[in-house]
């Protein structure tokens, strides 16, 4: 290979970026372009000359004509790029828009906080193992009452207490007042084990106020298997209170009287708001009052006929509507009914 | 239920002060909503006895009185007038603080010095008594410090007692739990009075197991001491007079409720028995009852004086100049009072305890325990007893496995500290394993072994036993809820809101949706005692909830809304009504409103495009939408939806008269679906490959009658090619000129691909003009251009 035309070679990838670099418009880059890699530059005249040249350095010179093409194609490529930006800048300040107007928000509208929160709470127990199942809002007395050992006299029976539906047999049928039915609905139509959730809407026969709501929704939970303890009940449900309020919560539990189980309890879990040292939250208690629960009563496993020295069990129930409230400020019950969209459109 | 610190340590010497005690109930299962302090507002003050008295020498209103401190005697100026020689009051000395931080100093008042004063309940911190002096029990000894004498300072509980525990309704009863907890002795009140005949004729009948009558003679009604006045006032109970205040101190005392009849009144006969056809009592509060025949009465001969564990009789209470009395203690049936209780809508301290049910074997004590709180504070003598107790109950025994407590709590516990929790509460431990256990009567929560295991549970502390999570075998969400969160998600990503409404309305909302006799909606059930009109049925709809919170937001000037809502409506089923799942939204007002664009009033394309979104969004490649004019809607702007063959709900524009009804002025677009089969579970999609082939796109422009529908036109000109179309887009529509009238013009984008190949002018020639001719014969049209 002729040293002479490496060194041209080698000059043209110098001068011809200079000659790159200097265009300062679109007029001469074409220029520089023809000159530098055009079909009489010297690159090409490199190239159509290949054939004649020595075989033994034909590939290595190949390889040269080659690199130089490249890194001035590239060169005049992003050359050119610039310039055409610059050309547009002035078009483009005519397209300017004040940026501090407001977006064109795409339409979404909001969850529920009601809807949120069963949800919320609901996964946390499919993430134990636990089943989801729904029951009907307009209930038997049997399931609402009988079958959770809630005797003939007991007052929750009561008009004053529970709505009534005109259907069927006078005082039969009624709206659940709590979403417990479900346990002996569950049972029944599920062999042991079981380990359920049942979130829904329940009814009592309330007066509309800040803190009262004829109609409100609760979270019922259930394990029923051969050696369930009250070891389980204290274990699952703190694990539920951290995941819900946060890690380092903690729970008491103090005796409480449900008549479908046996020991019952409540469970308390420290403020998260002021971490136990009382606040406006909590009422200056320290501890928020979180949910009612228990040992299985064995006469609600005998009402669906689960043999209660064969199964132990615990189920539990928690108000959500008060739960969100607490968890988001909210200290009127009526808000979550009223449909008010500057509330419903704060429920992110 | 209320009580005081002082008042427990009558019974059980307290280890700990008020917080600590308190977090002892708590852990119990009796948490005191508050614990109050009852200071003691006033020191120094003593009794004296008023000597003489007489007006003052230069003002009319006020008296000069001579008092004797049981150390000497002073001469004070006193304002009240409720009080003559002899009487015994509060004397306040200089130096003295009264309530408020008053301090008491020596005055000349108009010309008469005055070292210190005579006190009255208010300027003590007693009570608001304030008409006149605090006149003490003439027996009360002089000299004595006044803060002694009324039991303060005090710490008052206001305790939650759970309605299985009724035992526990009285000082008593929360002094043994105490005891036991801290393995003090209780010490159980004695009330040494003795059978004495002469008591009434009592005969008992249905619904009560005792009823003990008990005379008191020579009674002079006057006030009770300060001491029990005080504590009443702690419990809630106002004070009344020497009498009815002990048949109230007795009750909170004790747990069980007591009543006092004048006996004259009352006669010497009592039968306990049902309330006869159309018999009425006036009871105490002034209000004539019509007793029911379920209702228990305590009556004389003739007629019902007192309704049984509820209310005592107007005519046979006790008043100021009562001196003969009848104290009551029965046994009432539980059931019996809390239905005689609703019935009358009278509920009193005495009905919470026997609707829960009394210990009859205590009714005894009670009775003497009031007649012995006459006997001191009334100047009775207590006279006859009548016990009529045909049957008295035995305490139950019930066996107690020590592995049941094991296999419920997840700890074993001994035989011994079984003993040792079960005894100090009052049960009799018999036998090992099992353990025999003799439940007192008073214990009317502990029916089987499991009671037991609370019992233990309780005293070993909940929070000491083990922790472990119960883990279920995880099957995920359920498809059902899953898709359930799909259907809220679409909606919400469509841009509305989540809103909820209660579950009834009244008819009246129904009538505003304009159905017919023999809709469907119309079969509403009636809620049996609502507490408003406007919630006196089950919804069989959602929309009034949705329209009535859709007219609320328009009046508060917001001038876009879009609601949606989920739950369930009520229809007439079999053997509970048919409860199934709805979905309704209701939305006015613009859409895409802003700086940039002037937005547009929402119509019923709205609503087809948000149930299009839904159906695509649930997979639900089966739903179609018909053309129809349902009751509620606009007759022109509505569709059915129907998957499946079956109608599952309606779409479209509100009926402008049924909006105006709900106070909307706005066009209204609406929609409720039954949602049950969208929840089901639908196949996975299958996946078409995407053609690596150009389109080929053309439009066609048809003059076509008014009314062709857009959805057959489009049906028509997809069936003149099916595999090759991948779709069609109508684009422009218009009527007018050029048009002839009755005419529109309906544009349309059709794009064809081939999965296999480039297409060719020589295919798609032919399907663009058998097309044309396809809509054109089958629709009246002609191509206006294409």
């Amino acid at each position: 290979m002729s040293e002479d035309l490496q060194q041209q070679l080698a000059d043209l990838a110098v001068n011809g970026a200079e000659l790159v670099s200097a265009a300062a418009t679109l007029e001469e880059l074409a220029g520089a372009e023809a000159e530098t890699i055009g079909k009489r530059s010297l690159v090409s005249k490199a190239r159509r000359s290949l054939g004649s040249v020595d075989e033994a350095q034909r590939p290595a010179l190949g390889r040269l004509i080659n690199e130089v093409t490249e890194t001035l194609s590239r060169q005049i490529a992003a050359k050119r790029l610039r310039l055409e930006t610059e050309g547009d800048a002035e078009r483009l300040a005519t397209e300017a828009l004040d940026m501090t107007l407001p977006g064109r928000v795409p339409s979404r509208g909001t969850h529920h906080l009601i809807t949120t929160a069963l949800e919320e709470i609901t996964d946390i127990f499919v993430s134990m193992g636990y089943d989801v199942a729904a029951g009907p809002e307009a209930e038997t007395t049997w399931y609402n009452f009988t079958a959770l050992n809630i005797g003939p006299d007991h007052p929750a029976r009561a008009e004053t207490d529970t709505i009534y539906l005109d259907y069927g047999p006078p005082g039969e049928i009624l709206l659940r007042t709590h979403t417990s039915p479900m346990q002996a609905r569950y049972m029944q139509e599920h062999p042991p084990p079981v380990h359920v959730v049942v979130p829904g809407r329940v009814f009592r026969q309330e007066d509309v106020d800040p803190t009262h709501s004829p109609v409100f929704h609760q979270l019922e939970g259930l394990a029923v298997a051969d050696g369930i303890t009250f070891g389980d009940l204290r274990g699952t449900l703190e694990t539920f209170a951290k995941r819900y309020f946060g890690k380092d919560r903690t729970v008491r539990f103090l005796p409480s009287y449900f008549p479908f189980t046996e020991p019952s309890a409540e469970m308390l879990v420290s403020c998260f708001a002021c971490d136990g040292s009382g606040c406006r939250v909590c009422a200056h208690e320290g501890w928020i009052e979180m949910l009612g629960c228990g040992m299985v009563h064995p006469a609600v496993f005998e009402a669906v006929g689960y043999d209660p020295a064969a199964v132990t069990g615990f189920a539990f129930g928690l108000g959500v509507d008060r739960f969100a409230m607490v968890r988001h400020g909210l200290t009127d019950l009526r808000h979550l009914f009223a449909g008010d969209v500057r509330v419903l459109g704060q429920f992110r | 239920m209320k009580l005081t610190l002082n008042w427990l340590r009558e019974f059980v010497d307290l280890p700990e002060e008020a917080d600590g005690i308190a977090t002892v109930l708590a852990g119990l299962g009796f948490k005191a909503e508050s614990v109050e302090s009852l200071p003691l507002e006033f020191s120094n003050v003593a009794v004296a006895r008023v000597k003489d008295l007489r007006p003052h020498p230069d003002a009319d209103r006020i008296r000069v009185v001579d008092i004797d401190t049981g150390s000497g005697d002073v001469t004070v100026v006193c304002g009240a007038w409720n009080f003559e020689a002899g009487a015994v009051v509060a004397y306040a000395p200089p130096g003295s603080v009264l309530a408020g931080g008053l301090a008491v100093g020596e005055k000349e008042i108009r010309g008469v010095n005055s070292p210190g004063m005579i006190a009255s309940e208010r300027e003590l911190g007693l009570s608001d008594e304030h008409e006149g002096i605090l006149v003490l029990d003439d027996a009360t000894p002089l000299g004595v410090d006044l803060g002694e004498l009324v039991g303060l300072p005090d710490v008052v509980f206001d305790l939650e007692v759970n309605p299985n525990r009724p035992d526990c309704m009285s000082v008593l009863g929360i002094a043994r739990e105490l005891a036991a907890f801290y393995g003090r002795e209780l010490r159980e009140p004695t009330v040494g009075l003795i059978d004495a005949p002469g008591g009434p004729s009592v005969t008992v009948g249905d619904g009560c197991k005792r009823f003990v009558a008990r005379r008191v003679s020579g009674v002079t009604v006057g006030s009770s001491p300060p001491l029990m006045q005080n504590r009443l006032r702690a419990a809630g109970v106002r004070p009344i007079s020497n009498v009815v205040d002990a048949t109230n101190y007795a009750m909170l005392e004790l747990g069980h409720p007591t009543h006092a009849f004048d006996a004259e009144a009352l006669g010497d006969t009592i039968v306990v028995r049902l309330a006869k056809p159309g018999e009425t009592l006036r009871t105490l509060d002034g209000v004539d009852r019509d007793l029911d025949t379920a209702d228990i009465v305590v009556a004389d001969v003739t007629s019902a004086r007192a309704i049984g564990g509820v209310m005592g009789g107007e005519d046979s209470e006790v008043g100021p100049a009562t001196t003969e009395v009848i104290v009551e203690a029965a046994y009432f049936h539980p059931g019996s009072v809390m239905r005689t209780a609703t019935r009358h809508g009278l509920r009193s301290e005495a009905s919470a305890r026997f609707q829960r049910g009394m210990d009859p074997n205590a009714a005894r004590r009670a009775a003497d325990r009031v007649a012995q709180l006459l006997v001191a504070n009334a100047g009775g003598t207590a006279g006859g007893v009548t016990d009529a107790y045909p049957t008295p109950v035995e305490p139950r025994q019930i066996d107690l496995p020590l592995s049941e407590i094991e296999r419920v709590t997840g700890k074993g516990f001994s035989e011994s500290d079984v003993r040792g929790i079960l005894e100090p509460l009052g049960f009799a431990v018999d036998g090992s394993d099992p353990l025999s256990v003799t439940v007192p009567t008073r214990r009317v929560d502990v029916d089987r072994a499991i009671d037991f295991v609370e019992e233990i549970a309780r005293f070993h502390g909940y929070d000491n036993f083990g922790s472990r999570v119960a883990v279920g075998p995880g099957y995920g969400l359920p498809s059902q809820e899953r898709r359930y969160r799909q259907l809220r998600d679409s909606m919400v990503s469509a841009g509305y809101f989540e809103t909820t409404s209660f579950s009834f309305i009244g008819q009246e909302d129904l009538d505003g949706l304009g159905l017919p006799d023999d809709d469907a909606r119309r079969s509403a059930i009636h809620v049996s005692n609502p507490l408003r009109a406007e919630e006196a049925v089950m919804r069989t709809t959602l929309l009034p909830g949705l329209l009535k919170a859709t007219a609320a937001n328009l009046s508060r000037r917001i001038d876009s809304v879009a609601l949606f809502e989920t739950g369930k409506v009520f229809l007439p089923g079999g053997e509970i009504p048919d409860q199934p799942e709805s979905l309704a939204f209701v939305a006015a007002g613009l859409t895409g409103a802003g700086w940039f664009d002037d937005g547009r009033q929402r119509d019923a394309m709205d609503a087809m495009g948000v149930v299009e979104r839904l159906a695509t969004d649930m997979g639900m490649a089966g739903l179609e939408l018909r053309a129809a004019s349902p009751p509620a809607m606009h007759p022109g702007r509505s569709a059915e939806v129907v998957v499946g063959g079956e109608v599952i709900g309606v779409i479209g524009e509100l009926h402008p008269r049924v909006a105006s009804v709900f106070d909307i002025e706005a066009r209204v677009t609406a929609g409720e679906l039954r949602i049950d089969v969208l929840l089901e579970d639908q196949l996975p999609f299958t996946f078409t490959e995407a053609s690596p082939y150009p389109p080929v796109i053309f439009d066609l422009a048809f003059d076509l009658p008014d009314d062709a529908a857009a959805a057959l036109v489009v049906a028509t000109a997809r069936s003149a090619a099916p595999e090759l179309i991948e779709r069609i887009e109508i684009f422009d529509i218009f009527r007018g000129a050029p048009l002839d009238e009755g005419r529109k013009s309906l544009a349309m984008r059709v794009i064809l691909r081939a999965g296999d190949r480039t297409l060719t002018d020589d295919e798609v020639t032919p399907v663009r003009q058998g097309m044309s001719e396809e809509v054109a014969a089958a629709h009246d049209g002609r191509l206006r251009s294409g």
